[in-house]
């Protein structure tokens, strides 16, 4: 395995999802038939791993429910920790959101929030960790069994969802779904299509505004999706090159690595938080926005 | 890294988080959280109110001490008022009596001598009457030398 490793093989096994999908040949994960599936194709990797950590968070959510529900005992440990991050977004969607009453709003930044979070705190495991573990577990239990495992190194496995471009823009889609919806609930259609069409040139523009105001709506989740998505993975890239100083060169090198490694993470859980936080943010102010009835 | 059916397959597990949140996770968490809260203002509330009527009672208290030892130092006054009244009383009333006893005893003793004066004279003038008649004979008698004999006896 090492002596077929190169710089540009162990870059690319790293960005490379597991994927599967329907081929001509039927189901198949096998990494040199991805061109032929086509869009009805799964990253079995990222999705493992948000269903994982969003069970996580529902499992860790429902535990402090179970642990103490009862107002006149003081809360601890970990029901602390939960109250504190619900307080936390109850504060910002206080504070976005205003006087709009709707339930659904706080439990959805919340869930982004927590989720994200935990999905970009991936980054910090070490970058070759659980992909090889998964690779040497994969051979194992599959062994010759399954023809295109040909070894621990042939099965891609990335680790963090939010780096996967179908994972971010996937919520920031479900989000824009949201706001459509309560577009039209809270100011009807009429009010909806208006305000898509009769910005900013008045209504002998139609087409125009219309144009305008389609790119200016459709921006907002593509922007959403792609700021967590370039963050993360540029973070995860910066991870990956630093990886390569320890393995690719001399020993001063490999020990700067070591101490850039450190750097890097510690900065990295910055942004981790940041945009977890960021995405929370535009949620709930794109949702805002959707029920404000009187714009411009 | 292409854009496949992994993006729908997010939304949808999005989706079921979201809605596991909203209906199981969020409200009763919330509510413990305001019921609590409600708890803290109450218990708060509470204490302060305790507080109040502790600060209260430290006041009505006070008052009272400070009444209590008027009160005090009034009786202390009249007792000590009355103690002396009845020193300076019982002083005077001895004095008096002392007096009394005094100008008794001097009396007394100015009727004894007088009574000793009155009974020596009459021994004397008796002594002397008899002495003279012995010497007299019965020239002198008593009877007729009555006169002389009392002015006598007044002159001693």
């Amino acid at each position: 395995m090492a002596s077929e490793l190169t710089t540009e093989s162990y870059i690319s096994h790293h960005l490379t999802n597991l994927t599967c999908g329907k081929t001509p040949d039927g189901w198949t994960c096998d990494p040199y038939k991805v061109d032929q599936m086509g869009f009805w194709a799964f990253h079995v990797d990222s999705l493992f791993w948000s269903i994982g950590l969003g069970a996580l968070f529902v499992f860790v959510f429902r535990k402090a429910i179970s642990k103490n529900s009862d107002a006149s005992v003081a809360p601890s440990g970990l029901q602390n920790f939960v109250e504190m991050s619900i307080e936390f977004v109850e504060d910002n969607v206080q504070s976005l959101f205003g006087s709009v009453k709707n339930t659904l709003i706080a439990p959805l930044a919340l869930t982004v929030f927590v989720w994200i979070l935990l999905m970009n705190l991936m980054d910090l495991v070490p970058v070759d960790f659980l992909p090889v573990l998964a690779g040497h577990i994969a051979y194992a239990m599959a062994g010759d069994a399954v023809e295109w495992i040909k070894g621990p190194e042939s099965l891609y496995f990335k680790v963090v969802p939010t780096t996967d471009p179908n994972i971010t823009l996937g919520m920031a889609f479900g989000i824009f779904i949201l706001t459509i919806y309560y577009s039209i609930t809270v100011k009807g259609l009429k009010a909806f299509i208006a305000e898509l069409t009769l910005h900013p040139f008045g209504k002998y523009m139609i087409p125009i505004n219309f144009v305008l105001e389609m790119v200016n709506f459709i921006a907002k989740p593509i922007s959403l999706g792609l700021r967590l998505f370039g963050n993360l993975y540029a973070g995860e890239m910066i991870f990956i090159l630093i990886a390569l100083m320890l393995f690719f060169s001399s020993i001063p090198i490999g020990v700067l690595g070591f101490g850039l490694h450190l750097v890097w993470a510690l900065f990295h859980i910055l942004i981790v938080a940041l945009q977890a936080f960021i995405f929370m943010a535009l949620t709930i102010a794109y949702l805002a926005m959707a029920h404000e009835t009187e714009e411009h | 890294m292409n854009i496949n059916a992994t993006l729908i397959a997010q939304a949808v597990v999005m989706i079921v988080f979201v809605a596991i949140c909203w209906r199981y996770i969020y409200p009763p968490i919330l509510s413990v959280m305001k019921e609590r809260e409600k708890r803290i203002t109450d218990g708060l509330e509470a204490a302060k109110k305790a507080d109040d009527s502790l600060e209260e009672a430290k006041l009505a208290f006070d008052k009272e001490l400070i009444q209590a030892k008027a009160e005090a130092a009034e009786i202390l006054d009249k007792a000590n008022a009355r103690a002396s009244q009845i020193v300076s009383d019982a002083s005077s009333k001895a004095e008096a009596e002392a007096e009394k006893i005094l100008t008794s005893a001097s009396t007394t003793i100015e009727n004894e001598t007088n009574k000793a004066k009155e009974e020596l004279r009459q021994q004397m003038s008796d002594i002397i009457i008899d002495t003279t008649q012995k010497i007299l004979g019965d020239e002198i008698s008593k009877e007729k030398h009555e006169e002389i004999l009392k002015k006598a006896a007044e002159e001693l």
